[in-house]
């Protein structure tokens, strides 16, 4: 497992707002590994989708990346991606080494155009075929996604699907070039919840089938238990706690990991008003001085709003970023909840 | 203990808390902080207020601050004007006292004596009969001005009126569509060309025959936006929680409906300005005792053809187009500024 | 979808039949010295007579059935002042095809221009030629129109050393009214396709087309400059009828013998029947293109076939 795939360090990326800039990813570190399922969670705003389109080349272009390194190692040769520039560095890795899938299928399809000829599109990048050899290209696709009479529905428009449909159709169009890595976006986060399960299932058997790296962009935790290897928890353009899924559920250290998980509906007691984080993520147009999250914690440290944790590691495959986790520090209980689900973990 | 929560703080402070736990003890670092919930909820992007976040990004557009000083430097100065010392009646004919004939075609800047003896300066000149160029001018920008800001006044209260009624009463609903569909397909300048000819000129015809259509577009787009954010779940939560319509209309509406009116009525201006200028190019507008950019632009174009008299068309054009482009640009300016997305 | 565009047509017929009726009786309205060559010199008895012969002193909706009929026959009315006693149709006949060409060539000459120039502005937002084309769309929207056509006229005819009167022969002489009629579609057109096409360029199905790995540039033209230009269909109607207002400007100005000239010309002079025959035509050509744009639009977006109805709810 141990095999990197893609490489982030120290990556920092700004944005340029109106003469303001916005630190929207502070000095991350993270690393992928061949054949994983890598979940990234945290609240709107908190970078993960920024963090993911740099891997793509799709950062706005008010945005810049602002030092560190993104290695790729798909290839024999390690290639660092943050140094990419332009269209003309992309073309060629887009869609063929990673691949994305948006969170929205009723936008991500051209209105306008057949499916048939949105996919043909994808094959037609990265293979030279045309006439009947492309229109059984896009067929076979549709059919690896599960979506019958190919020969028909080709022909149609998107406003002729339904929206899981349109979401198969977008999963064909991104393994339309075989990636390595396919980045989904909140994929089932407009969809209903049975479609939901069809697709999880999808993707999961695409991962297997086509030996696929993904990483699963959420805050949707329920979606996260059913699919993930590993979890990385974000907040303010940082990764606050990472570990496999097993650890960062059942047994998380980080104060607000231990937030995210309370306010779970699943997890809450009857009868009790559900748990909720107070205020918002900070405004990263200032810096962020110490952890970032402490003005939300209720049991915060006078430490944590004067200086950065560094992350401390609880196993080989655990780490979290809070001063909680240094042996100078008081011992804090998690919240009930928590102890809660450890007890779940145990059984 | 002192502490700084807000991470919005200076430079100066980030340096100050360096030192700060420099000096502190690991025992008092590593003491639980007071939780102050006021806090919380500061250290998001909360101190936003709409009005001055668009006033804000108005004023950052230098182009926009221009032309609207320019705007308002020309309102003004229309109505000052008159009342500025040495200024001739527009209207006057200025004859010469010796030969007792009009200054006829006086080239810009030419100074002579008046019937009363006095000296003047025709700074534009003098026109075809021997009025002050200058002063009809001005004139004319005055009521090229009044009848455009009237039209569109009368287009936004009509059509923000009957566009509210059209939008939240869904009983008129089929009503102002079916009337909306057989006004919207006749062209403005048939209306225009039909009202001017059938009824007597003057300004009052203009202002109905340009007012006539005008509403319908303000009255379709506000009715478009209140169905749309009507249906909005935001206001499904204001109904929930009690809120009466009027204040949803008021408090929640307005303010983005705000910045497509100021746009309408903005742009309706010069365009009104336009259509008069059009009406009398066609022998339908003001009668030639009024002044009005429109006749101005049409005599001039009688002296095009002689290039010193050409003065007489290029003057009035000029401020003509100074005063439609600094409408249509500050216009467009202020709907920018005043889209909530604009405010980051 | 042939329910849908024929349902189209009946109402844009229904339509056209309100507005024609609106048209007629607002132009009865008028005084009835239009109605006669020599109004001054005719006694009352002549003048009741002549109303009498013309049917004008009959009910209103009398009337109206009659102008409908005559129209549906071709006949438009008889001229008194402009030229006594010759039919409208007569008058109009050879001056629809000056009309009609010069109309179809600024039209083609905007298209020609505006596509292009609204899709570099798109293309290079926020660069120089943005800049330019936004200063150049401003200062079309903003100046009336009668006031650049005066200075294009003035200093055009200098620069192309040709006379100010009008030559139907010379081709050189259809420039300077083409290219100016042409001016407020350019500017139309620019506007509404960049427009268009920076509002498509950030929608989601542009971002899966550049993670599908296509190039910016066949982004641009397969995907955002084709989705942009179905809306651009809408303005049809509008570029019609900018014409129509810019015929009634150029020709007059140009003394081209067309409709827009012959408008104004009647205007001043006040002959009823024709102002009323002109008047009913431009507003039927306003209403073609309406139905035209609606054609369009059917054809060009598949969603509208279904009975989607673009707009509101």
């Amino acid at each position: 497992m141990q095999n990197k795939i893609l490489s982030v360090k120290d990556l920092d990326v700004k944005f340029n707002l109106r003469g303001r800039t916005l630190h929207a990813i502070r000095s991350l570190s993270v690393d992928v590994y061949r054949g994983e399922t890598l979940a990234i969670v945290g609240e709107s705003g908190s970078g993960k989708t920024v963090l993911n389109k740099n891997f793509i080349g799709l950062l706005d272009p008010n945005g810049f990346i602002d030092g560190g390194e993104i290695l790729y190692y798909g290839n024999e040769k390690p290639v660092d991606l943050a140094k990419y520039k332009g269209e003309k560095d992309w073309l060629g890795f887009r869609g063929r080494e990673i691949s994305m899938i948006l969170q929205d299928p009723m936008t991500s399809l051209n209105p306008l155009k057949t499916i048939g000829s949105q996919i043909a599109e994808a094959v037609k990048v990265h293979q030279s075929l045309a006439g009947d050899d492309l229109r059984k290209a896009v067929h076979e696709l549709l059919r690896e996604v599960g979506i019958d009479d190919p020969e028909r529905r080709a022909k149609q428009y998107p406003h002729e699907f339904s929206g899981g449909m349109r979401q198969r159709v977008v999963i064909a169009i991104a393994i339309a070039c075989q990636p390595k890595i396919l980045i989904c976006d909140e994929p089932t986060t407009a969809l209903d919840v049975t479609i939901q399960a069809q697709i999880l299932n999808l993707l999961k058997d695409l991962k297997k089938k086509l030996m696929l790296t993904i990483i699963f962009i959420t805050h949707d935790l329920g979606v996260v238990a059913n699919v993930a290897d590993r979890v990385a928890v974000m907040y303010a353009g940082d990764i606050v706690e990472i570990g496999t899924a097993e650890e960062v559920f059942y047994d998380p250290r980080h104060p607000y990991t231990w937030a995210l998980l309370s306010s779970l509906p699943q997890l809450g007691v009857k009868g009790e008003e559900l748990y909720s984080i107070k205020g918002t993520p900070p405004n990263l147009f200032m810096p962020v001085v110490g952890d970032a999250f402490a003005p939300r914690n209720p049991q915060a440290l006078e430490i944590d709003f004067l200086e950065e944790p560094p992350y401390f590691e609880i196993s080989p495959t655990h780490k979290a970023k809070t001063w909680l986790l240094d042996p100078r520090s008081p011992k804090v209980e998690p919240p009930e909840y928590i102890k809660n689900i450890r007890g779940m973990g145990r059984r | 203990m002192p502490r700084l929560k807000n991470p919005a703080i200076t430079s100066m402070e980030e340096e100050f808390t360096k030192r700060m736990a420099e000096e502190m003890t690991d025992e008092e670092l590593f003491s639980f902080a007071e939780f102050d919930e006021s806090q919380v909820e500061r250290t998001g992007y909360s101190n936003y207020s709409y009005w001055r976040s668009t006033f804000q990004a108005f004023a950052r557009r230098k182009s926009a601050m221009f032309f609207l000083s320019l705007v308002v430097l020309l309102v003004l100065f229309t109505f000052i004007q008159p009342m500025l010392p040495g200024q001739i009646d527009y209207f006057q004919v200025n004859n010469d006292p010796t030969s007792g004939l009009p200054y006829r075609n006086l080239r810009p800047g030419t100074e002579v004596t008046l019937t009363d003896g006095t000296q003047h300066r025709f700074l534009l000149g003098t026109n075809s009969i021997g009025q002050d160029l200058w002063a009809n001018i001005w004139a004319g920008t005055r009521t090229s001005l009044f009848i455009g800001v009237t039209v569109a006044l009368i287009e936004a209260f009509v059509g923000i009126v009957i566009g509210i009624l059209w939008g939240y009463v869904r009983k008129l609903d089929f009503f102002f569509t079916e009337l909306y569909n057989v006004l919207d397909n006749i062209p403005v300048t048939i209306v225009l060309i039909l009202v001017a000819y059938i009824l007597p000129a003057g300004v009052g015809t203009l202002i109905l025959a340009m007012s006539l259509t005008g509403w319908i577009g303000m009255a379709r787009f506000i009715r478009n936006f209140i169905i749309i954010i009507r249906d909005r779940e935001y206001n499904l939560a204001s109904r929930c929680l009690g809120t009466k319509t009027p204040k949803i209309i008021m408090k929640n509406l307005l303010p983005y409906l705000i910045s497509i009116i100021m746009l309408r009525m903005a742009l309706s201006i010069p365009a009104n300005i336009g259509y008069e200028v059009f009406i009398t190019y066609i022998g339908l507008g003001l009668p030639a005792t009024i002044a009005s950019l429109g006749n101005l632009i049409n005599v001039g174009r009688q002296m095009m053809l002689s290039p010193s008299l050409r003065y007489q068309l290029v003057y009035p054009t000029i401020i003509l187009s100074i005063v439609t482009i600094s409408f249509y640009v500050s216009g467009n300016a202020f709907s920018d500024a005043a889209d909530p997305k604009q405010h980051v | 979808m042939l329910l849908y565009v024929s349902k189209r047509l009946l109402r844009s017929l229904l339509t056209l039949f309100i507005i024609l009726a609106i048209v007629f009786i607002l132009l009865r309205q008028m005084p009835i010295e239009g109605y006669f060559a020599n109004y001054d010199k005719l006694s009352k008895m002549q003048i009741e007579s002549g109303l009498h012969q013309m049917g004008l002193d009959q009910p209103m909706p009398v009337q109206l059935g009659r102008m409908f009929k005559n129209l549906l026959q071709g006949d438009l009315g008889t001229s008194r002042i402009y030229r006594n006693n010759v039919p409208v149709t007569q008058i109009l006949a050879p001056k629809i095809p000056i009309s009609l060409k010069l109309g179809s060539l600024a039209l083609l000459v905007s298209l020609i221009i505006g596509i292009p120039m609204g899709t570099l502005m798109a293309r290079y937002k926020g660069k120089f030629f943005d800049h330019l084309g936004t200063g150049f769309v401003v200062f079309i929207q903003a100046v009336p129109a009668a006031v650049y056509y005066l200075f294009l006229q003035l200093y055009g005819t200098q620069l192309l050393g040709i006379k100010m009167l009008f030559n139907i022969n010379d081709w050189k002489m259809w420039i300077l009214p083409v290219f100016s009629m042409s001016l407020g579609n350019i500017a139309y057109y620019a506007m509404w396709l960049r427009r268009y096409m920076v509002d498509e360029s950030t929608k989601d199905y542009v971002q899966l087309a550049r993670i599908k790995g296509l190039s910016e540039n066949n982004i641009m033209f397969s995907h955002i400059f084709r989705n942009a230009f179905v809306p651009m269909i809408q303005y049809l109607p509008t570029s019609f009828l900018n014409t129509v207002i810019g015929s009634i400007y150029i020709e007059s100005l140009y003394s081209i013998p067309g409709m827009g000239g012959l408008l104004v010309d009647v205007i001043k002079r006040q002959d009823n029947t024709m102002v009323q025959a002109i008047v009913l035509l431009f507003a039927t050509v306003g209403i073609i293109g309406l139905i035209l744009g609606d054609m369009a639009m059917v054809v060009l977006d598949p969603r509208i076939t279904l009975g989607h109805k673009k707009g509101g709810r």
